[in-house]
């Protein structure tokens, strides 16, 4: 590995826990056997800014948090397939704010679930293999994006049900993608990441009126025209194994990938020619014991803090946007002992949940600091 | 402040103090020195984090009015909601409602809920509570995704017209890849242990900013000396001599400054040619060609071609500037003007036999374009000869000897030095030397014997190639040009290259001639000066044209020439729009042609075609030079990553495949330019020669194609198909084909020949194929409309691989039992796995309706899949795969000749590949 040359280092947090906010176990949900790969919160409607959505084996599951650590069932939705198990799911909403469910899993199949109506809004088979990771664009929030082992990211427009872009191709992943994330205020923009241990930045500028299409189109979905992206606009080789979430914060990124850390780093791309540019390691947020893959973190609705589980059933929570980044806390009970794939903060980062491979959720809580 | 590198190793504390330990038992002097590295590094380290924690602010305002306005979107989405639709429809909403009244109504109901949860009862109008600690399973009845059908696996493809070569990125050799296996849960890594080791690359890595500033400011404060060096050195983990290097970059006060831009102007032809042949295919006839890649070796064929000879134009103007729209004494102005020049040129008789006149017109014609090169030796020569007069040897060696000492002649140089102010007069001037020259050469030759003649005749080509240098003709002073030309000129690849001029020149002093004596007291300055005079003439002549010429336009006026023959209207029509008029260049070419015909000393009439003939042969010879040299510069740079040679490990293991015992070989043009011998790398590869071959047609190596009459070329009886070769209609004498489906007429045929149908491949006369679940397993390819026996349904295509790759790729592929590789040649295996068409999803079966056949079409090997039997509408594809026995997975081995596919079955422990 390259040294990094003097004057660009990154800055490293400290893992001595600040003791800014202390968060306690409030409750722990066994769901089921199956390991649950995804638990999320809704960003999407203020509404349910309570409410998430957890996936594991065949099922998907909508809880609420209540006050006092209650959290209640509200829907739980069933692949008839048992052989399905979702790996990823996402809150979308149609044009008409109708809440949706976007999950994926091992069958590829897309499913889109109508919460408000409970039931089955559609499902979008395309992806040739595993779906990894589904994430929502916020400010357009029926369109979806999905990453896959078939080495694609495909863009969907959930209320027409159509594929609309297909990130793959000649300058695309070379393995599996294992995450994808829209940046935040750049509407055209996505990262990938994946087993190919490069992160992609994508641009779909140029193909906009594909997707303004998508919204009007009355013919079949299978009759859209459907556009590969082959090249995309960046591509960064910041780690040397898989890459297994990264998200945007602001016009920087966050990956992980194996290293017992989650990286933060400012793509930075030569105008002129497109795919080639320099990468500035900014930050490093030290994870220990988090070297097995599909581990992935998540950050509240205002990216202050970022929540990632280990291998040990410990969470680390990160206050993002400082400088030198502090450990907000590390939790830790004695009972989670079981590998935690994704944690949620809730909007306000008062609530952390956590699902792990037992079938377990945690939900965690801040205790008023004296 | 510091741009970074991607990096994904571990950092490093930000200060320095691990290094400081570590210097600290090190001799006195570094005492001094290291505290003030130090402290610079402190303080980079210092300006860096302030910089992040600059950045990072910055950001995070950004992101809070981001993050502001998604908040404002989500509130909207509540407020549509609640004034827009009722309620009740959301049952997301009502469930949410519930959970919060039962929550602040009665709290027992937790445990009954919970015990009594059951698949079926009252569950569906509230929500269940789940209290801490209290495992749930099946609390609300769950809501069925009924089951949709799944596709097959497959990874996502891009579709191909045509086999690609492998761009280098996509190799997977020397990395390390790792196979994440489903069933088994673990990832698996799947290369070899000496592959792993990566070298680390010795790039230089650029100087940052931070690095210049602690350098410069160690140096500045303690001074320069060896151990300040050593110590910096470390610091950076750099070579001392690396860090003194830049200091002395730094000391300069600039940053190095390269490559002053490289203008236009200084551009010819040539440059533009030399993108050309770097980027043109010359066998599939695009640029940027993905099959054979760009730096292709250049092949000159033995055999040129003559310049078009266009019908003699009925007098009709080209357009509104059509020489012939010139009032006729204008042209003749011109000509006279250059008659006047030398009068005594016009005076001078022509007794010598038609024969050798001939010949030497042939050899002086192309000179005259060429004259600001030859001249330059010409006029060096000139001098040469009055010091070495006494050489009559026509070896190179003497040739050096007399270009050299002629460069320091000084009322020479000095003179030319003066020319140097106005090059393009100085060049007509010289030019005027040889014409003189030439005058008493060719007295010395009517009156002398016929030896000289032929040596100038013979020695022509070489001396036409000689001439290559054009594009530098402008750039330098003739003085300036003479040393490096004559002196450079030997060094060139063919041994012989004389200039013809030149031995005639040197023999000119001995001949018995009376005129050549009478202009012998001319010394070279006198013949200088004269010279200059006349070049004023020919200088005035030149601005009268309006314009000068500039080096392209004259460049692509003798690309014109070689091409269109003398026809200024349709060189100034094709190749100088923009540039100059017809009327221009007619003015130009026969200001050329003038000095040519004053030089020769008789009527111009006779001399075009012997002109544009010796032209063509100089030219094209001329070509050759160029290029090559272009070639083998470019050559360096590019050539690594696109080569023939690179490409293959195929001599190591040579497998026998069912049928045949050898793969076909790859073929790649040669560049003999007699007929082959043996040492023709066609022969030695064991390929035959080819189109695109440089050597004659009358190649004993090359393959002469079919004269099939009527047999369509469909069977064993046509040599091209019994030789697994499309036929060529270059190459064939009676294969012809009708363009599109005949609606719009079809040629003529030649003779009562049917239209030949083994040319499929090349004319992508493909059957549609469709993509759909396979019956068997997986993926299969279906046909869309039936087809008859032996048809040709279409291309197996991908990336061209070496079998080096393939083995690699391989591996993985082997694992997920699921290969699209398929053996070419002995350089290259196709593999479809990502880049491929559709045919790659058919599917392997003991007994199939289709089969594989490796054809050779315009010199590539392409693979061809054929029906086997009639195939209707609609029905799968398949065919033998032909794995080698040995490596084949369990359901394509023979004994079990039932319908095991594809996809299902154990994986395979070797490499499988297709076989043709």
């Amino acid at each position: 590995m390259a040294k990094i040359a003097l004057g660009c280092e990154p800055v490293v947090g400290s893992l001595a826990p600040s003791r800014k906010r202390d968060y306690r176990v409030t409750n722990r949900l066994q769901e089921g056997k199956r390991p649950l790969y995804a638990v999320v919160f809704n960003f999407i409607d203020s509404r349910f800014f309570n409410v998430f959505a957890t996936v594991g084996g065949n099922r998907v599951t909508v809880y609420q948090c209540l006050d006092g650590g209650v959290i209640a069932v509200l829907q739980s939705y069933i692949d008839e397939d048992k052989d399905e198990s979702f790996y990823t799911v996402s809150w979308a909403c149609n044009t008409d704010g109708t809440p949706l469910l976007v999950a994926g899993g091992i069958n590829g199949i897309i499913r889109v679930m109508d919460a408000g109506n409970e039931k089955i809004y559609k499902s979008f088979v395309g992806h040739g293999d595993s779906v990894n990771e589904i994430r929502t664009q916020a400010l357009k929030p029926s369109l979806v994006v999905s990453a896959s082992k078939d080495e694609s990211v495909r863009l969907w427009n959930v209320h027409t049900g159509i594929c609309i872009l297909i990130f793959a191709g000649a300058g695309g992943h070379r393995n599996e993608v294992l995450s994808v994330d829209f940046h935040p205020s750049d509407i055209y923009r996505i990262a990938s990441c994946g087993m190919d241990n490069t992160v992609k930045i994508w641009s779909m500028k140029e193909f906009w009126t594909y997707v303004e299409k998508s919204f009007t189109w009355t013919d079949l979905p299978s009759k859209f025209p459907t556009k590969y992206v082959q090249f995309p606009v960046f591509i960064a080789s910041i780690h040397s194994n898989y890459v297994d979430c990264s998200r945007w914060l602001g016009d920087f990124i966050l990956s992980k990938s194996v290293d017992n850390e989650i990286v933060l780093w400012e793509p930075k791309m030569k105008e002129q020619s497109p795919g080639e540019g320099s990468v500035d390691i900014l930050q490093k947020y030290p994870v220990p014991e988090c070297d097995i893959w599909f581990i992935k973190f998540s950050c509240d609705f205002h990216y202050n803090a970022a929540a990632i589980g280990n291998r040990e059933g410990k969470i680390f929570v990160w206050e993002l946007q400082s400088s030198p980044p502090v450990l907000i806390a590390k939790l830790s009970h004695v009972q989670s002992k079981s590998p935690i794939r994704q944690t949620a903060i809730s909007f306000d980062g008062s609530t952390i949940l956590s699902c792990c491979e037992d079938g377990t959720i945690w939900r965690w809580d801040t205790v008023a600091t004296s | 402040m510091a741009s970074s590198k991607a990096s994904a190793s571990r950092s490093e504390p930000p200060a320095a103090h691990p290094t400081m330990a570590g210097m600290q038992e090190m001799i006195p002097a570094h005492k001094e020195i290291l505290p003030v590295i130090d402290s610079l590094k402190i303080q980079v380290a210092a300006d860096r984090s302030s910089y992040i924690k600059k950045r990072m602010e910055e950001n995070r305002l950004k992101l809070l009015d981001v993050s502001n306005q998604l908040y404002k979107f989500s509130m909207e989405r509540r407020n549509d909601k609640v004034n827009g639709t009722d309620k009740s429809i959301d049952l997301l909403t009502k469930r949410q409602k519930d959970a919060i009244d039962m929550q602040n109504g009665i709290d027992i109901s937790n445990e009954d809920k919970d015990s009594s949860s059951s698949q079926e009862d009252g569950n569906t109008s509230s929500a269940i509570l789940l209290g801490s600690s209290i495992a749930v399973k099946n609390a609300v009845r769950p809501i069925k995704l009924t089951e949709v059908k799944k596709l097959p696996p497959y990874t996502t493809w891009i579709f191909l017209d045509r086999n690609q070569r492998m761009t280098e990125d996509q190799s997977v050799v020397g990395r390390r890849r790792i196979y994440y296996d489903q069933n088994g849960g673990e990832a698996l890594i799947c290369s070899d242990s000496e592959e792993e080791i990566i070298e680390d690359e010795d790039e230089k890595k650029e100087f940052l900013e931070s690095e210049d500033y602690i350098l410069r400011m160690t140096i500045k404060g303690v001074g320069l000396s060896d151990a300040v060096l050593d110590d910096l050195a470390q610091c950076f983990s750099r070579k001392p001599c690396e860090v003194k290097e830049r200091y002395e970059v730094l000391a300069k006060g600039e940053k190095s400054v390269e490559g002053s831009g490289n203008s236009f102007l200084h551009k010819d032809l040539d440059a533009a040619l030399d993108s050309f042949d770097n980027l043109f295919c010359r066998r599939c006839l695009v640029f940027d060609c993905r099959l054979h890649g760009c730096s292709q070796d250049l092949v000159f064929p033995a055999e040129k071609q003559l310049p078009w000879s266009y019908p003699d134009e009925e007098n009709v103007p080209c357009g509104p500037h059509c020489y012939k729209l010139v009032p006729k004494s204008e042209c003749n102005a011109t000509v006279t003007s250059s008659m006047r020049v030398d009068p005594r040129e016009k005076s001078v008789p022509s007794p010598d036999g038609t024969q050798a006149q001939i010949s030497r017109k042939k050899s002086l014609g192309p000179s005259v374009r060429r004259k600001p090169k030859s001249s330059h030796s010409e006029s060096a020569s000139s001098n040469a000869r009055n010091i070495s007069e006494s050489s009559d040897s026509e070896t190179r060696a003497v040739q050096d000897i007399i270009s050299v000492p002629q460069s320091s002649l000084s009322p020479k140089s000095k003179l030319s030095r003066k020319y140097g102010i106005h090059k393009r007069n100085s060049k007509r001037v010289a030019e005027r030397v040889l014409l003189c020259m030439r005058k008493r050469q060719k007295k010395m030759v009517v009156s002398d014997s016929d030896s000289v003649m032929s040596g100038s005749h013979g020695s022509k080509d070489m001396k036409l190639r000689s001439n290559s240098h054009k594009e530098n003709e402008d750039s330098t002073s003739s003085s300036q040009k003479l040393k490096p030309l004559s002196v450079g000129r030997p060094r060139k690849k063919k041994p012989p290259v004389l200039d013809s001029q030149k031995i005639v020149q040197q023999e000119v002093p001995h001949g018995p001639s009376n005129e050549v004596i009478s202009y012998r007291p001319v010394r070279s300055d006198e013949i200088l000066r004269k010279e200059e005079f006349m070049g004023e003439n020919v200088c005035r002549q030149d601005t009268s044209d309006g314009k000068p010429w500039k080096t392209i336009e004259k460049t692509l006026y003798e690309k014109g020439l070689e091409i269109f023959g003398r026809n200024s209207c349709l060189i100034a029509r094709n190749l100088m729009i923009g540039m100059k008029a017809c009327s221009e260049v007619f003015l130009y070419m026969n200001s050329s042609r003038n000095r040519m015909s004053s030089r020769a000393g008789d009527g111009v009439n006779s001399l075009l075609e012997v002109y544009s003939k010796g032209d063509c042969n100089e030219t094209t010879g001329n070509g050759v030079r160029r290029r090559s040299r272009f070639l083998r510069r470019r050559g360096k740079v590019r050539r690594l990553k696109y080569t023939w040679k690179s490409a293959g490990y195929h001599s190591i293991r040579k497998r026998i495949s069912e049928r045949k015992d050898q793969p076909c070989r790859q073929f790649n043009p040669c560049g003999c330019q007699s007929a082959c011998g043996k040492q023709c790398p066609c022969l030695v590869n064991g390929t035959c020669c080819e189109k695109y071959c440089g050597c004659p047609k009358t190649c004993k190596n090359r393959f002469r194609g079919c004269h099939c009459a009527k047999s369509q070329c469909r069977s064993r009886q046509c040599p091209c198909f019994a030789a697994d070769r499309e036929c060529d209609p270059d190459v064939c004498r009676n294969c012809w084909v009708s363009c599109g489906d005949g609606t719009l007429g079809v040629p003529s045929q030649r003779g009562d020949n049917y239209e030949c149908r083994n040319m499929k491949l090349l004319l992508k006369q493909q059957q549609r194929v469709l993509l759909g679940k396979s019956n068997v397993s997986g993926w299969g390819a279906f046909l869309k409309n039936s087809v008859g026996k032996h048809e040709y349904l279409g291309e197996y295509t991908g990336e061209l691989i070496s079998h080096r790759e393939a083995d690699k790729r391989g591996k993985i592929y082997d694992r997920e039992n699921s290969s699209f590789l398929f053996n070419l040649n002995d350089q290259f295996v196709l593999d479809a796995y990502r880049k491929g068409d559709k045919l790659k999803f058919a599917n392997h079966s003991p007994d199939p309706n289709c089969y594989a056949k490796v054809m050779m079409v315009a010199g590539d090997h392409r693979v061809g899949i054929f029906a086997k039997e009639r195939i209707s509408a609609g029905e799968e594809l398949f065919y033998d795969y032909r794995y080698e026995p040995d490596r084949a997975p369990a359901w394509a081995r023979k004994p079990e000749a039932s319908g095991a596919k594809k996809e299902d079955a154990g994986p395979s422990s070797g490499r499988a590949k297709k076989l043709a």
